[in-house]
């Protein structure tokens, strides 16, 4: 009896193989001219200069998104982010299904506050249909968002760490998450892709589960908070790696069209639900934290400004807990929705920022054109600026406190 | 609606406007000429009583017959937002100039509307695709891009869906059903 070897696989650790150069691999400069005066500017070395591609895969880049590093030694002389790796088509997509429907394509957009990705267009369509929603659901709307809005923000604390080379912080982190995550699920049915908002109102009323998971949750939410928030701000290694890099003024920022809590690090006190009220915000009570009044925030600022919007989150939960009040979640409206042709644009204060929705309606079913306006996209640009001159280590932080999300950047 | 956003648009703008002034909810609506935007955008955002200056979307549109630039924009002085729309651009060579000198920030919110739709942003350094592959030739947003499994297409226009018609390409394109007055 003879026996048989077990077929040899080819593996890339095998020395026998050769790999051909380009696998896997890829190359920084393009293999072609360029084609823009700032793309041959960018790919063109000085003197002692070499490129360095980080990404798409790297660990720190929050998604798949490649830079290309122009550097000079350790610091980073230039850099050109190449995006699309994510690119999905979704303003598309929208283009090509029901006004229902479009919701659950926006979920995944940014995969950590989806709330939001659902809210914005969920009000323009609402404008199109000059839909009333009722005040329990503009309550329900605050309240889980706001909660979307504390896990969010909680994720970007560890991942803050994470970049800077910290473990332990983010682990702590997604302990708050994951309760939030859970409750949400409890009233949504998702953990993540909510798909819960509805136009006209929300997809279910508050139900027990989420009310004692909720309960249970406040009676702590500070508390924790102030933990997590403890093992970082009393770090030296972690503030002195923050404090003075990626400095961003007031003029610059109000220019590069950042907007959320970047900009109100940089003094700005500009948030959407204050600038352009909407929902039942005007009825509730509660402060825009700004930071970095000497002439621009850094690091540092923008990661203390997310600590502080917990805060303030926290309060506006409270004030929906107390003031809910009783009613229909869901105004009477059409299984299928046709409305006239006209125009409309919707913007909502999402974790990152202005998260907006232009919508033009044909009168069919279907939207003729639905732009989707995402605010880590605008706040990437940030990235070329602050990052110059940094070293390789320090854009990490830069990029980390910028908080972007690339299933919104790339849509 | 703010009543006197508008009054002060047409005062400050008059016969540069090639439309009425439009409102409707919290929206208050411009139309402008292309070659007009970089002087209306700096008055709109250097003027004390406008104050427009925050850039807060810049939007590709593809009505079918010609292409549009949309802009949206946040003031301390309104409570509304304002659109900006310029207008009639032809589909074959859409051109407008760039706004990267008021605000450097649109400068992606340009690569993507051109890499999307094709409008040539002139003036914009870095006018390459952002999205799609440098080898890629055609503009995805554009009411005339092919789709083979587009249920738009289908005669019930989405409503019925895709498996009413058998050969989905034979099916109607979608641009010359659905050409409306954006």
């Amino acid at each position: 009896m003879t026996t048989t070897t077990p077929p040899q696989h080819p593996s890339a650790d095998d020395p026998r193989i050769l790999l051909d150069d380009q696998i896997g691999a890829f190359e920084a400069v393009p293999p072609y001219p360029p084609r823009t005066e700032r793309e041959a500017e960018f790919y063109s070395l000085g003197d002692g200069e070499m490129f360095l591609n980080m990404g798409p895969q790297h660990p720190s880049t929050h998604g798949v998104l490649r830079v290309v590093l122009k550097i000079d030694g350790e610091r980073v002389v230039d850099l050109d982010p190449v995006l699309g790796y994510l690119h999905r088509g979704v303003e598309k997509l929208c283009e090509t299904s029901d006004f229902h429907h479009i919701i659950s394509q926006l979920d995944p957009l940014e995969y950590i506050s989806s709330l939001f990705m659902e809210w914005a267009p969920v009000m323009a369509f609402e404008q199109l249909l000059d839909v009333q929603v009722p005040r329990r659901a503009e309550y329900i709307r605050v309240l889980t968002g706001e909660l979307n809005r504390v896990a969010s923000h909680a994720l970007f604390q560890g991942w803050m760490a994470l970049d800077l080379g910290g473990l332990t912080p983010i682990l702590y982190s997604f302990i708050e998450r994951d309760e939030i995550v859970e409750m949400l699920a409890a009233i949504t049915g998702q953990r993540m892709l909510f798909n819960y908002f509805r136009i006209g109102g929300v997809n279910g009323d508050l139900n027990h589960e989420f009310m004692s998971r909720l309960g249970d949750w406040m009676s702590r939410a500070s508390v924790q908070n102030q933990a997590n928030t403890d093992l970082l701000n009393d770090n030296e290694i972690f503030v002195r790696r923050m404090r003075g890099i990626g400095r961003l003024d007031r003029e610059t920022a109000l220019r590069m069209g950042t907007t959320g809590p970047n900009i109100r690090a940089a003094g700005v006190p500009f948030d959407i639900r204050r600038a352009h009220p909407y929902s039942v915000y005007p009825e509730l009570e509660f402060d825009i934290p700004t930071r970095g009044h000497d002439g621009g925030g850094d690091s540092l600022d923008r990661y203390l400004l997310r600590i502080d919007e917990v805060k303030q989150s926290l309060r506006i939960i409270d004030q929906c807990l107390h003031n809910m009040p009783d009613g229909p979640v869901m105004a009477g409206l059409p299984r299928l929705l046709r409305p006239r042709p006209g125009r409309a644009w919707a913007a909502v204060e999402a974790p990152r920022g202005l998260f907006g929705t232009y919508v033009i309606s044909d009168g069919t079913d279907q939207p003729f054109r639905m732009k989707i306006h995402d605010p880590s996209f605008v706040n990437l640009q940030l990235v070329g600026l602050l990052m110059k001159g940094n070293l390789i280590a320090d854009t990490m932080a830069v990029m980390a406190s910028l908080d972007p999300v690339m299933g919104g950047i790339d849509k | 609606m703010d009543r006197s956003l508008r009054r002060r648009l047409e005062a400050r703008f008059g016969d540069r406007l090639t439309g009425p002034v439009r409102q409707r909810h919290d929206q208050t609506e411009i139309r402008i000429r292309p070659a007009d935007v970089p002087e209306v955008m700096r008055e709109l955002h250097d003027d004390p009583t406008l104050g427009f200056e925050i850039l807060a979307d810049l939007a590709g549109v593809d009505t079918g017959t010609h292409m549009q630039v949309v802009f949206h924009l946040w003031s301390a002085t309104t409570p509304d937002w304002l659109r900006v729309v310029a207008d009639g651009m032809p589909r074959d060579d859409p051109r407008i100039p760039t706004l990267t000198g008021l605000w450097p920030g649109a400068e992606w919110m340009e690569r993507e509307t051109y890499d999307m739709f094709g409008i040539i942003f002139e003036g914009n350094r870095d006018l390459r695709r952002i999205y799609m592959p440098p080898d890629y030739t055609s503009f995805p947003l554009r009411k005339d891009f092919y789709l083979a499994d587009d249920a738009a297409r289908s005669p019930g226009g989405g409503v019925r869906h895709m498996e009413q018609t058998h050969a989905p390409t034979q099916a109607t394109p979608s641009v010359v059903r659905r050409t409306v007055k954006a």
